[in-house]
Protein backbone atom coordinates (compact mmCIF):
# COMPACT_ATOMS: atom_id res chain seq x y z
CA UNK A 1 0.00 0.00 0.00
CA UNK A 2 2.74 2.54 0.74
CA UNK A 3 4.27 1.46 -3.05
CA UNK A 4 1.01 3.15 -4.23
CA UNK A 5 1.25 6.22 -1.48
CA UNK A 6 5.08 6.59 -2.65
CA UNK A 7 3.62 6.66 -6.52
CA UNK A 8 1.33 9.02 -6.21
CA UNK A 9 2.91 11.34 -4.05
CA UNK A 10 5.74 11.19 -6.50
CA UNK A 11 3.61 12.07 -9.06
CA UNK A 12 2.60 15.38 -7.69
CA UNK A 13 6.24 16.18 -6.50
CA UNK A 14 7.31 15.29 -10.13
CA UNK A 15 4.16 17.41 -11.56
CA UNK A 16 5.36 20.76 -9.08
CA UNK A 17 9.10 20.46 -9.75
CA UNK A 18 8.19 20.69 -13.52
CA UNK A 19 6.07 24.00 -13.17
CA UNK A 20 8.63 26.06 -11.10
CA UNK A 21 11.28 25.03 -13.55
CA UNK A 22 13.13 23.28 -10.73
CA UNK A 23 13.74 20.48 -13.68
CA UNK A 24 15.65 23.37 -15.86
CA UNK A 25 19.36 22.82 -15.37
CA UNK A 26 19.68 26.39 -16.76
CA UNK A 27 17.11 27.63 -14.15
CA UNK A 28 19.43 25.75 -11.28
CA UNK A 29 22.12 27.77 -13.08
CA UNK A 30 20.33 30.89 -12.75
CA UNK A 31 19.77 30.08 -8.98
CA UNK A 32 23.26 28.90 -7.84
CA UNK A 33 24.31 32.23 -9.41
CA UNK A 34 21.89 34.56 -7.40
CA UNK A 35 20.89 36.09 -10.46
CA UNK A 36 16.96 34.36 -9.81
CA UNK A 37 16.46 33.06 -6.49
CA UNK A 38 12.38 31.28 -7.15
CA UNK A 39 14.07 27.67 -7.12
CA UNK A 40 15.36 27.87 -3.73
CA UNK A 41 12.65 30.07 -2.07
CA UNK A 42 10.52 27.68 -3.57
CA UNK A 43 12.78 25.45 -1.50
CA UNK A 44 12.73 27.26 1.43
CA UNK A 45 8.71 27.85 1.55
CA UNK A 46 8.41 24.62 1.21
CA UNK A 47 10.33 23.60 4.16
CA UNK A 48 8.95 26.48 6.47
CA UNK A 49 5.12 25.22 5.39
CA UNK A 50 6.87 22.06 6.01
CA UNK A 51 8.20 22.36 9.62
CA UNK A 52 5.60 24.02 10.72
CA UNK A 53 2.58 21.11 9.87
CA UNK A 54 4.67 18.26 10.66
CA UNK A 55 5.17 19.68 14.39
CA UNK A 56 1.93 21.26 14.94
CA UNK A 57 0.84 17.56 13.73
CA UNK A 58 3.65 16.02 16.40
CA UNK A 59 1.50 18.10 19.57
CA UNK A 60 -1.92 16.67 18.40
CA UNK A 61 -1.13 13.22 17.03
CA UNK A 62 2.85 12.13 17.49
CA UNK A 63 2.16 8.21 16.75
CA UNK A 64 0.34 9.09 13.49
CA UNK A 65 3.56 10.58 12.11
CA UNK A 66 6.65 8.48 10.65
CA UNK A 67 9.52 10.71 11.09
CA UNK A 68 13.16 9.73 10.32
CA UNK A 69 16.22 11.99 11.06
CA UNK A 70 19.27 10.95 9.15
CA UNK A 71 22.46 10.48 11.32
CA UNK A 72 24.77 13.57 11.72
CA UNK A 73 28.15 12.65 10.89
CA UNK A 74 29.46 15.62 10.62
CA UNK A 75 32.44 15.06 8.33
CA UNK A 76 31.19 12.42 5.97
CA UNK A 77 27.70 14.70 5.74
CA UNK A 78 29.58 18.30 4.87
CA UNK A 79 31.84 16.15 2.75
CA UNK A 80 29.17 14.62 0.93
CA UNK A 81 27.20 18.17 -0.09
CA UNK A 82 30.28 20.11 -0.74
CA UNK A 83 31.12 17.44 -3.47
CA UNK A 84 27.19 17.19 -4.59
CA UNK A 85 27.67 21.01 -4.66
CA UNK A 86 30.04 20.84 -7.54
CA UNK A 87 28.08 18.59 -9.53
CA UNK A 88 25.09 20.70 -8.98
CA UNK A 89 27.04 23.78 -10.11
CA UNK A 90 28.43 21.27 -13.47
CA UNK A 91 25.25 19.80 -14.28
CA UNK A 92 22.02 21.74 -12.87
CA UNK A 93 20.43 18.53 -11.81
CA UNK A 94 19.72 16.72 -8.69
CA UNK A 95 18.80 12.91 -8.54
CA UNK A 96 15.47 13.92 -8.82
CA UNK A 97 15.04 17.00 -10.98
CA UNK A 98 17.26 14.75 -13.57
CA UNK A 99 14.11 12.18 -13.27
CA UNK A 100 11.73 14.76 -13.57
CA UNK A 101 13.53 15.97 -16.73
CA UNK A 102 13.26 12.79 -18.40
CA UNK A 103 9.65 12.72 -18.11
CA UNK A 104 10.01 16.07 -19.78
CA UNK A 105 12.05 14.75 -22.49
CA UNK A 106 14.87 16.19 -21.94
CA UNK A 107 18.18 14.38 -22.79
CA UNK A 108 20.45 15.96 -20.89
CA UNK A 109 18.78 14.89 -17.65
CA UNK A 110 18.96 11.09 -19.25
CA UNK A 111 22.83 11.44 -19.37
CA UNK A 112 22.99 13.17 -15.79
CA UNK A 113 20.66 9.95 -14.56
CA UNK A 114 23.15 8.26 -16.44
CA UNK A 115 26.55 9.78 -14.24
CA UNK A 116 24.51 9.15 -11.53
CA UNK A 117 24.05 5.25 -12.27
CA UNK A 118 27.73 5.19 -12.71
CA UNK A 119 28.31 7.42 -9.90
CA UNK A 120 26.16 4.98 -7.70
CA UNK A 121 28.05 1.90 -9.15
CA UNK A 122 31.83 3.70 -8.34
CA UNK A 123 30.24 4.59 -4.90
CA UNK A 124 29.17 0.87 -3.89
CA UNK A 125 32.68 -0.59 -4.78
CA UNK A 126 34.68 2.08 -3.02
CA UNK A 127 32.39 1.97 0.00
CA UNK A 128 34.18 -0.28 2.63
CA UNK A 129 37.50 1.18 1.82
CA UNK A 130 37.38 4.96 1.24
CA UNK A 131 33.75 5.93 2.65
CA UNK A 132 32.51 3.63 5.35
CA UNK A 133 35.84 5.21 7.29
CA UNK A 134 34.67 8.86 7.01
CA UNK A 135 31.01 8.51 8.25
CA UNK A 136 32.45 7.02 11.36
CA UNK A 137 33.65 10.77 11.69
CA UNK A 138 32.06 12.92 14.24
CA UNK A 139 28.83 11.21 13.77
CA UNK A 140 26.06 12.60 16.41
CA UNK A 141 23.27 9.76 15.78
CA UNK A 142 20.09 11.26 14.63
CA UNK A 143 20.01 14.50 16.24
CA UNK A 144 17.79 17.39 15.58
CA UNK A 145 18.00 21.64 16.57
CA UNK A 146 15.40 20.43 19.38
CA UNK A 147 17.92 17.73 20.68
CA UNK A 148 20.85 20.25 20.80
CA UNK A 149 19.15 23.49 22.01
CA UNK A 150 16.45 21.28 24.27
CA UNK A 151 13.66 23.90 22.79
CA UNK A 152 10.54 22.18 21.70
CA UNK A 153 10.47 21.45 18.48
CA UNK A 154 7.31 23.07 17.85
CA UNK A 155 8.44 26.27 18.74
CA UNK A 156 11.87 25.84 17.08
CA UNK A 157 9.64 24.82 13.75
CA UNK A 158 7.86 28.50 14.25
CA UNK A 159 11.08 30.46 14.86
CA UNK A 160 12.69 28.75 11.94
CA UNK A 161 10.41 29.30 9.49
CA UNK A 162 9.35 32.33 10.44
CA UNK A 163 13.30 33.28 9.61
CA UNK A 164 13.09 31.52 6.15
CA UNK A 165 9.87 33.44 5.94
CA UNK A 166 11.62 36.66 6.29
CA UNK A 167 14.30 35.89 3.94
CA UNK A 168 12.04 34.98 1.16
CA UNK A 169 10.31 38.31 1.75
CA UNK A 170 12.93 40.34 1.82
CA UNK A 171 15.25 38.96 -0.82
CA UNK A 172 14.48 39.54 -3.95
CA UNK A 173 13.50 36.85 -6.23
CA UNK A 174 15.14 38.03 -9.76
CA UNK A 175 17.69 39.95 -8.89
CA UNK A 176 17.76 42.29 -11.97
CA UNK A 177 19.88 42.65 -15.30
CA UNK A 178 23.24 42.50 -14.95
CA UNK A 179 24.07 44.18 -17.91
CA UNK B 1 0.07 25.23 -29.31
CA UNK B 2 3.20 24.69 -27.54
CA UNK B 3 5.60 26.74 -25.63
CA UNK B 4 9.34 26.21 -25.36
CA UNK B 5 10.27 26.31 -21.41
CA UNK B 6 12.58 29.37 -21.41
CA UNK B 7 14.51 29.21 -18.36
CA UNK B 8 15.76 33.00 -18.78
CA UNK B 9 12.73 34.18 -18.60
CA UNK B 10 9.49 34.51 -16.89
CA UNK B 11 7.93 34.06 -13.42
CA UNK B 12 7.04 30.51 -11.95
CA UNK B 13 4.17 30.24 -9.62
CA UNK B 14 6.93 29.22 -6.91
CA UNK B 15 5.20 30.40 -4.12
CA UNK B 16 1.69 28.28 -4.99
CA UNK B 17 3.75 25.01 -5.54
CA UNK B 18 5.81 25.87 -2.14
CA UNK B 19 2.98 25.76 -0.18
CA UNK B 20 1.79 22.78 -1.86
CA UNK B 21 4.82 20.75 -1.99
CA UNK B 22 5.08 21.33 2.33
CA UNK B 23 1.38 20.03 2.46
CA UNK B 24 2.92 16.99 0.09
CA UNK B 25 5.87 17.02 2.04
CA UNK B 26 3.44 15.99 5.62
CA UNK B 27 1.38 13.96 3.80
CA UNK B 28 4.32 11.75 3.24
CA UNK B 29 5.58 11.91 6.75
CA UNK B 30 1.63 10.38 7.53
CA UNK B 31 1.48 7.71 4.74
CA UNK B 32 5.21 6.32 5.27
CA UNK B 33 8.01 8.35 6.05
CA UNK B 34 10.04 11.92 4.73
CA UNK B 35 10.46 11.68 0.77
CA UNK B 36 14.03 10.65 -0.74
CA UNK B 37 15.34 9.82 -4.12
CA UNK B 38 19.15 9.65 -4.14
CA UNK B 39 19.14 5.62 -2.23
CA UNK B 40 17.40 4.74 -5.05
CA UNK B 41 20.72 5.06 -7.51
CA UNK B 42 22.62 2.33 -5.49
CA UNK B 43 19.74 -0.07 -4.90
CA UNK B 44 19.22 -0.08 -8.28
CA UNK B 45 22.94 -0.90 -9.05
CA UNK B 46 22.23 -3.71 -6.78
CA UNK B 47 19.52 -5.03 -8.69
CA UNK B 48 22.17 -5.06 -11.64
CA UNK B 49 24.88 -6.64 -9.80
CA UNK B 50 22.37 -9.32 -7.89
CA UNK B 51 22.25 -10.14 -12.01
CA UNK B 52 25.76 -10.37 -13.21
CA UNK B 53 27.67 -10.42 -10.08
CA UNK B 54 25.18 -12.33 -7.09
CA UNK B 55 28.03 -13.67 -4.96
CA UNK B 56 29.76 -9.84 -4.97
CA UNK B 57 26.38 -8.08 -4.56
CA UNK B 58 25.53 -9.97 -1.68
CA UNK B 59 28.48 -9.65 -0.01
CA UNK B 60 28.09 -6.00 -0.01
CA UNK B 61 28.07 -4.00 2.96
CA UNK B 62 26.64 -1.24 1.63
CA UNK B 63 24.43 -2.90 -1.01
CA UNK B 64 22.97 -4.75 1.65
CA UNK B 65 22.66 -1.90 4.13
CA UNK B 66 20.34 -0.36 1.36
CA UNK B 67 18.23 -2.96 0.88
CA UNK B 68 16.12 -4.37 -1.84
CA UNK B 69 15.01 -2.30 -4.43
CA UNK B 70 11.19 -2.89 -4.99
CA UNK B 71 10.72 -3.04 -1.15
CA UNK B 72 11.38 0.25 -0.88
CA UNK B 73 8.49 2.87 -1.32
CA UNK B 74 11.11 5.34 -2.57
CA UNK B 75 11.47 3.34 -5.72
CA UNK B 76 7.42 4.00 -6.86
CA UNK B 77 7.83 7.27 -5.64
CA UNK B 78 11.23 8.21 -8.30
CA UNK B 79 8.91 6.37 -11.01
CA UNK B 80 5.97 8.65 -10.17
CA UNK B 81 8.95 11.56 -10.82
CA UNK B 82 9.09 10.52 -13.95
CA UNK B 83 5.48 10.67 -14.62
CA UNK B 84 4.73 13.77 -12.69
CA UNK B 85 7.52 15.53 -14.89
CA UNK B 86 5.71 13.98 -18.07
CA UNK B 87 2.24 15.32 -17.26
CA UNK B 88 3.43 19.25 -15.76
CA UNK B 89 5.02 19.50 -19.27
CA UNK B 90 2.17 17.60 -21.29
CA UNK B 91 -0.95 19.56 -19.30
CA UNK B 92 0.78 22.50 -20.19
CA UNK B 93 1.29 22.17 -23.58
CA UNK B 94 5.31 23.27 -22.29
CA UNK B 95 8.01 21.53 -24.42
CA UNK B 96 11.46 21.65 -22.63
CA UNK B 97 14.22 21.55 -24.70
CA UNK B 98 16.39 17.96 -25.65
CA UNK B 99 19.38 19.89 -24.45
CA UNK B 100 19.70 22.88 -22.27
CA UNK B 101 23.13 25.07 -22.63
CA UNK B 102 23.99 26.37 -18.80
CA UNK B 103 27.31 27.85 -18.83
CA UNK B 104 29.30 30.03 -21.44
CA UNK B 105 31.49 27.29 -22.24
CA UNK B 106 28.71 24.59 -22.78
CA UNK B 107 29.16 25.59 -26.94
CA UNK B 108 28.46 22.33 -28.12
CA UNK B 109 25.91 19.20 -27.28
CA UNK B 110 28.43 17.27 -26.78
CA UNK B 111 30.01 19.89 -23.89
CA UNK B 112 26.69 20.01 -22.41
CA UNK B 113 26.08 16.14 -22.37
CA UNK B 114 29.59 15.95 -20.64
CA UNK B 115 28.96 18.43 -18.18
CA UNK B 116 25.30 16.56 -17.38
CA UNK B 117 27.15 13.13 -17.15
CA UNK B 118 29.84 15.21 -14.09
CA UNK B 119 27.20 16.30 -12.65
CA UNK B 120 25.04 13.67 -12.40
CA UNK B 121 28.30 11.43 -11.50
CA UNK B 122 29.00 13.95 -8.14
CA UNK B 123 25.31 14.60 -6.99
CA UNK B 124 24.78 11.23 -6.50
CA UNK B 125 28.12 10.02 -5.32
CA UNK B 126 28.56 13.18 -2.39
CA UNK B 127 24.35 12.66 -1.52
CA UNK B 128 25.70 8.96 -1.12
CA UNK B 129 28.15 9.92 1.20
CA UNK B 130 26.04 12.38 3.46
CA UNK B 131 23.47 9.56 3.07
CA UNK B 132 20.70 11.53 1.46
CA UNK B 133 20.42 14.35 -1.27
CA UNK B 134 18.13 17.73 -2.28
CA UNK B 135 15.22 15.97 -1.12
CA UNK B 136 16.21 13.72 1.64
CA UNK B 137 18.55 15.84 3.64
CA UNK B 138 17.62 19.72 2.48
CA UNK B 139 13.61 19.15 2.07
CA UNK B 140 13.04 16.38 4.29
CA UNK B 141 15.57 16.78 6.67
CA UNK B 142 15.62 20.99 7.85
CA UNK B 143 11.46 20.22 7.72
CA UNK B 144 12.16 17.59 10.42
CA UNK B 145 15.11 20.12 12.02
CA UNK B 146 17.49 17.57 11.43
CA UNK B 147 21.21 19.27 11.92
CA UNK B 148 22.28 17.03 9.08
CA UNK B 149 20.17 18.70 6.97
CA UNK B 150 21.43 22.17 7.60
CA UNK B 151 24.77 21.26 7.14
CA UNK B 152 24.37 19.42 4.18
CA UNK B 153 22.55 22.30 2.97
CA UNK B 154 25.28 24.75 3.86
CA UNK B 155 28.10 22.61 2.03
CA UNK B 156 25.72 22.58 -1.34
CA UNK B 157 25.58 25.98 -1.31
CA UNK B 158 29.11 27.01 -0.59
CA UNK B 159 30.72 24.71 -3.70
CA UNK B 160 27.22 24.90 -5.79
CA UNK B 161 27.09 28.99 -5.84
CA UNK B 162 31.22 29.04 -6.01
CA UNK B 163 30.74 27.05 -9.27
CA UNK B 164 28.14 28.47 -11.19
CA UNK B 165 29.92 31.51 -10.76
CA UNK B 166 33.11 30.39 -11.88
CA UNK B 167 31.81 28.55 -14.58
CA UNK B 168 30.09 31.66 -15.59
CA UNK B 169 33.43 33.21 -15.75
CA UNK B 170 33.92 35.85 -13.01
CA UNK B 171 35.51 35.45 -9.72
CA UNK B 172 33.65 35.31 -6.79
CA UNK B 173 35.09 38.30 -4.65
CA UNK B 174 36.96 37.13 -1.31
CA UNK B 175 34.09 37.90 1.67
CA UNK B 176 30.97 38.57 -0.76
Amino acid sequence: MTAFYGLLIGVAMGFFIQRVRASSPGMIARNLRLENLSVIKFMALTIAVGMVLVYALNLVIPSALHLDVKPTYVLGVLLGGLVFGVGFGIGGYCPGTSVVGIGEGRKDAMVAVLGGVVGALVFTLVYTTLIAPIVKVADFGKITLADVTHVSPFVLALLVSAVFLAAIKLLPTEVGAKR
Amino acid sequence: MTTTIDSSTGKTPWVFYGILFGILGTLSILAWGPIGVSGTYPRFIGELLTLVAPDYAAANPYLQKMGDLFAKTETYLVIGLLAGGFLGARLNREKAPACEMIHPSEKSPARRYRDAFIGGFLIVFGARIAGGCTSGHIISGITQLSVSGFIFAAGVFATGIFTAKVLKGRHVAAGA
